[in-house]
């Protein structure tokens, strides 16, 4: 609850603090409509029409839907992996053997790229929300497997035995030692994790689902339409952002206060 | 050193002097107000601030006619900027110095006489540019700045740390820019000369950014000392270094292509990188950035950032047009503003006096902010009354500097409070 507070608290400043990283955003920007003064706007639609076409785009209750179908998509993968990679790469970090053993197939899992599990997944799964879906979790359990089997190999065994010689209740060595520790390797992972979703869903939709936004840029490139296709990828940007920025990143700075 | 004041540790250690040594003897035989580089030029700059902007408005409104110079608009920029801004400029560098560097004698009696003579000699040359010829105009002018970095270069030359060079080397940039507005006049370039004066704005904000973030650090920290405030304001450089940086690429764009749609964006990252330095003044302790004497500096930052957002929107749409009107916040807004609570600050600081609680300075800040605001949108949402906004705003804006002359200007001409010299 206290955690929370202080989130709260601290949320107005930290907002504050983004504006050094939306100068740098705005210098990309500027960067971005030179772009389109050397190409044209056939090739690379400048900043301005690119929002004033995001703009019309938001007046459609089309896009919404999308952005809903498209979220839900990526968040039930990105989920799921989420739950399954913690608690495997957690048990497997436990032991030695397993970590050893899950190491290369993790490895082979990550070798194959995205693109070649979706064309997989539509033979499995047909054109549907399983295709999607299961391409987001495979392309995400290995991140967060990874960070959570570094994490619990990690754990310094010294820490535990003063734990212990202080005969520190269980639920208080769970909340003061292990947790800390594990946030910092798990945590990094999440996000890493929650990027690589929202990449992948979109590529898998485009590919393999008749809806979502995924699918409206393969609208937007049959009718060539470079500005809506741009602003497409604003609105996947930004959500995204506003995931991270507003709600991940407070909870780590909140969780990882320890650390300074 | 013979004819020099050592100052005893105990002072040197509180600080108090703002100097390590004194030469007595070169201050012999001269009034007060030659005492110390910041007496003279802070009252020169505000006295000559109020009577230029003042002709300006009578003219503009019509009511004087000024018919000694043919191009009043070069007049009124050039004046307002380089005119009042090198009396600032030379009565900060000036008192910064010897602070700064331990052993640096500061700047008194007859160099300073001699500094002061060839301002006033540089502004009655302006004012009669029209029968003296620009020639001799530019060689009364130009020199005043350089002979200033020659009289404090030493010190920061040998400073491993290098920590004054990038204020030394925009003395360097605002000397060269004036050069090159005589050089566009005498059509030895080809450029314009009031697309000149537009690159020395970009140049002055850097100016007000580089100088606020030093005296910010002493202000504040000074000021969380006198309230018993146990907490550091840090002015931290990488956000200062950003918004100069977006602000120099404003300024270079705007110069080579001016009216591309890029200097929206330029501008709008200018206004966020210069937001982001008021992230210096939320530390936890206390929302210092609303108590007095700290809200016009935070004010300054926040005027800056709103002129350049302006700009950055008049450029990227195509209804409004009010460029000219919008980096007047930037020239009385920001600029007028930090030219204010610099003479404020080293008038209380260097005359050996804490921070009073004076209503004034509060005061002023706002009239300034009002003067500001309606000058810069004014002719915006009163196109017809322009005249009066001119007139009003130029009332508000002028009587901060009013007030300062007659509350705290016989403090430059005093000796320091605590019998200090200098």
């Amino acid at each position: 609850m206290n955690a929370i507070t202080n989130i709260l608290k601290e949320f107005p400043r930290y907002l504050w603090s983004g504006w050094g990283a939306i100068a740098s955003l705005f210098l990309f920007l500027a960067v971005w409509d030179l772009g389109n003064q050397i190409n044209g706007s056939l090739t690379l639609p400048s900043p301005k029409e690119t929002f004033i076409a995001l703009w019309q785009l938001m007046q459609t209750a089309q896009l919404w839907q999308d952005v809903q179908i498209t979220v839900e998509r990526a968040l039930w993968g990105f989920l799921i992996s989420l739950v399954l990679g913690t608690f495997l790469g957690m048990l497997a970090g436990n032991f030695v053997t397993a970590s050893m053993m899950s190491r290369p197939i993790i490895t082979l899992i990550m070798g194959v790229p995205p693109i070649a599990w979706i064309v997989l997944a539509l033979i499995w799964f047909g054109m549907s929300d399983e295709s999607v879906i299961f391409t987001v979790v495979i392309a995400a359990f290995p991140i967060v497997f990874v960070g959570a089997l570094q994490g619990a190999r990690t754990l310094e065994g010294d820490l535990n035995d003063m734990a212990n010689s202080f005969q520190t209740p269980l639920w208080m060595k769970l909340t003061d030692v292990y947790f800390p520790h594990m946030f910092s390797y798990v945590f990094p992972a999440w996000i890493s994790a929650l990027g690589m979703s929202w990449k992948v869903v979109v590529m898998a939709e485009l590919l393999s689902t008749p809806d979502g936004i995924g699918a409206s840029l393969a609208v937007a490139r049959s009718h060539f339409d470079s500005a809506a296709a741009m602003a497409l990828v604003v609105i996947m940007v930004i959500i995204l952002l506003l995931i991270e920025y507003l709600l991940l990143e407070p909870i780590k700075r909140e969780v990882e206060q320890w650390r300074s | 050193m013979p004819g020099t004041q050592r100052l005893n540790s105990e002072k040197q250690i509180e600080n108090e002097a703002f100097y390590s040594v004194y030469p007595v003897e070169k201050a012999e035989g001269y009034p007060v107000v030659f005492s110390y580089g910041f007496r003279p030029f802070f009252l020169l700059a505000p006295a000559y601030l109020v009577l230029s902007i003042v002709l300006w408005s009578l003219f503009w409104t019509g009511m004087l006619p000024i018919s000694f110079f043919s191009n009043p608009l070069q007049w009124h920029l050039y004046e307002m900027l380089f005119g009042v801004t090198s009396a600032m400029m030379i009565g900060f560098i000036l008192t910064a110095v010897p602070e700064l560097y331990e052993g640096e004698e500061p700047i008194v009696g007859r160099t300073l006489v001699g500094l002061v003579a060839l301002w006033l000699i540089g502004r009655i040359s302006f004012w009669t540019m029209d029968w003296l010829g620009v020639w001799l105009v530019a060689l009364t002018n130009i020199p005043l700045l350089l002979w200033v970095v020659v009289l404090v270069a030493k010190p920061i030359l040998a400073d491993p740390l290098r920590r004054q060079m990038s204020l030394a080397a925009l003395f360097l940039v605002i000397n060269a820019i004036q050069t090159w507005f005589f050089a566009a006049k005498l059509n030895l370039v080809t450029t314009d000369p009031m697309a000149v004066l537009k690159v020395s704005v970009g140049a002055f904000m850097v100016l007000v950014l580089l100088s606020v973030r030093r005296v910010n650090t002493e202000a504040v920290n000074r000021w969380l000392d006198q309230q018993k405030i146990d907490a550091v304001y840090l002015a931290r450089a990488p956000r200062y270094n950003l918004a100069v940086f977006s602000v120099t690429v404003f300024t270079v764009v705007e110069f080579f292509y001016p009216q591309n749609t890029t200097l929206g964006w330029l501008a709008l990252a200018a206004m966020a990188a210069i937001l982001n330095t008021l992230n210096d003044f939320f530390i936890d302790e206390d929302p210092i950035f609303i108590r007095p004497f700290i809200w016009p500096l935070f004010m300054l930052l926040v005027l800056m950032a709103t002129g350049y957002g302006l700009i950055g929107w008049d450029y990227l749409q195509t209804e409004v047009y009010q460029l000219n009107n919008f980096r007047h916040i930037l020239t009385m807004g920001a600029l007028g503003m930090a030219y204010y609570m610099v003479l404020i600050i080293v008038a209380h600081l260097h005359t050996g006096r804490s921070f009073t609680r004076n209503r004034w300075i509060g005061i002023g800040a706002l009239l300034l902010l009002a003067g500001t605001l309606i000058r810069a949108l004014g002719s915006m949402f009163v196109p017809e009354l322009s005249m009066t906004v001119i007139g009003l705003s130029t009332l508000l804006w002028t009587l901060p500097y009013i007030g300062f002359l007659v509350i705290f200007g016989k403090w430059l001409t005093q000796p320091r409070e605590d019998g200090l010299p200098g």
